[in-house]
């Protein structure tokens, strides 16, 4: 699947699109999106030591998984709103296409987020703008990834009988979704770089997870402080 | 076509006129990897004569402070790149697929040298310019965001050659691959540093990790 995702994207799409079963493709795209994003997830925790290192391995797929598991019913009921033949498995399954080609290029990019990391000062509390250019630097790099695994979702949507202008109002809700979404599902399971602070020990999830949101966050904390300078 | 069987039938010999066909023939690699004929040869010798256009640069380089450092400088250059395109390889092999490249290993390989080595001739080029200011420049931070300026132009030369060697892939993910390959590049020579300037008594690869914009800081101040 991993070969089949970088070099045999249309004959994935017509499975995908295709009648046959979609348990099968479904889980080899779960085995290609787990793989790809936990080997960044590594390498992403990495500068805070092994521990945080193998939490990330696992929580970084996990936002990929509650991501596409709390869009896919909206995404299904916006196609359906908007008209698009599109069954329930063809959009689950086509989330995890996208999401699973992220992973591919997140997995890419391996190399280059772990020397960055391994290249970045301890973490201790003088590193707190090391912390923020690797918080900025991951960011982009997943968000990076996330743009392109979304070129796979559009190449595969634009292959449907429908007018141009109709897909694509589909395509830019779904990615709405997922960036409003993904975001929150980061912030939720956080810490992934590791906080510098001793407020913040190491811990595989924050007590005050679901307590605030991230665009809460941007807007009491993030902005004032930008605006302030 | 004629010239594309001349290409195919006539490989040059020899790293000096391998590199010279680059300059005047960029494609002709590619051309021979996609016509199947066997390209490892032409690939080693446009590597080879990369590490020494990149090892030339950083000698000119070393001129800023001169005595030792040229030398080291010259060592540096060549390690910051081969580590720069190592780091990645992996990226440029996935975004071109993703973008719809027929992209082969061979190919890569190819593709990779050729980018390489015309990197390392635009920087042979401009050898005499970084050795002229180098040798008479006094402020360290001139001389960075000279050298910034000269990795910039040529990156431009091995940009153009990536679009043509892949027409597939369409022009913004190759610029993003660009600045990809040059931010790991800042990161490759912050982690290599000094390599302009090394204070009196200080080792050869200065210890303690930085960050490149933490090091650029330093560089200005």
């Amino acid at each position: 699947m991993w070969f089949q995702l970088l070099t045999g994207r249309e004959q994935l799409l017509d499975r995908v699109l295709g009648d046959e079963p979609a348990t099968p493709i479904f889980g080899q795209l779960l085995v290609v999106m787990v793989a790809g994003a936990a080997l960044y997830g590594a390498a992403l925790g990495s500068w805070h030591g092994a521990q945080l290192a193998a939490y990330d391995a696992f929580k970084l797929p996990l936002v990929l998984l509650l991501t596409s598991a709390f869009t896919v019913f909206f995404s299904w009921v916006v196609s359906r709103a908007l008209g698009l033949s599109l069954q329930f498995s063809h959009v689950a399954i086509l989330t995890f296409t996208g999401l699973a080609t992220t992973a591919v290029l997140l997995a890419s990019l391996t190399p280059i987020a772990w020397f960055f990391t391994w290249c970045a000062p301890i973490p201790d509390a003088s590193a707190r703008t090391t912390h923020n250019e690797l918080y900025l630097f991951h960011t982009a790099f997943v968000a990076m990834c996330g743009v392109g695994g979304t070129h796979t979702l559009w190449r595969a949507m634009v292959r449907l009988p429908h007018p141009r202008r109709v897909v694509a109002s589909a395509y830019v809700l779904w990615l709405l979704a997922y960036a409003l979404v993904g975001g929150e599902m980061a912030w939720a399971l956080r810490p992934f770089v590791g906080s510098v602070s001793l407020e913040h020990p190491l811990v595989f999830l924050r007590e005050d997870a679901l307590t605030g949101n991230v665009y809460e966050f941007i807007g009491t904390d993030i902005a004032p402080y930008l605006w302030s300078r | 076509m004629t010239g594309h069987n001349e290409i195919l039938a006539v490989e040059p010999r020899g790293v000096v006129g391998t590199l010279d066909e680059l300059l005047r023939r960029p494609m002709a690699g590619t051309e021979r990897a996609q016509a199947g004929v066997s390209v490892r040869a032409w690939t080693i010798r446009v590597l080879a004569g990369s590490v020494a256009c990149w090892g030339l640069y950083g000698a000119a380089g070393g001129f800023f402070q001169g005595g030792a450092q040229v030398a080291i400088a010259a060592a540096k250059a060549p390690i910051i790149m081969l580590a720069t395109a190592a780091l990645c390889v992996p990226s440029l092999y996935v975004f071109g697929l993703l973008a719809g490249a027929s992209l082969t290993h061979r190919r890569l390989a190819v593709v990779l040298a050729g980018f390489l080595g015309l990197v390392g001739l635009v920087l042979v080029g401009l050898l005499p310019i970084g050795w002229l200011f180098s040798v008479s420049s006094t402020s360290l931070s001139f001389v960075v965001w000279l050298h910034l300026l000269l990795w910039g132009l040529a990156l431009f030369f091995g940009g153009r050659f990536l679009s043509a060697a892949l027409p597939e892939v369409p022009s913004g993910a190759v610029l993003l691959w660009l600045t990809l390959f040059c931010v790991v590049s800042f990161q490759v020579v912050t982690f290599m540093r000094p390599v302009l300037w090394r204070a009196p008594g200080a080792p050869v690869v200065e210890e303690g990790k930085l960050f490149f914009l933490d090091h650029f800081s330093a560089v200005q101040k």
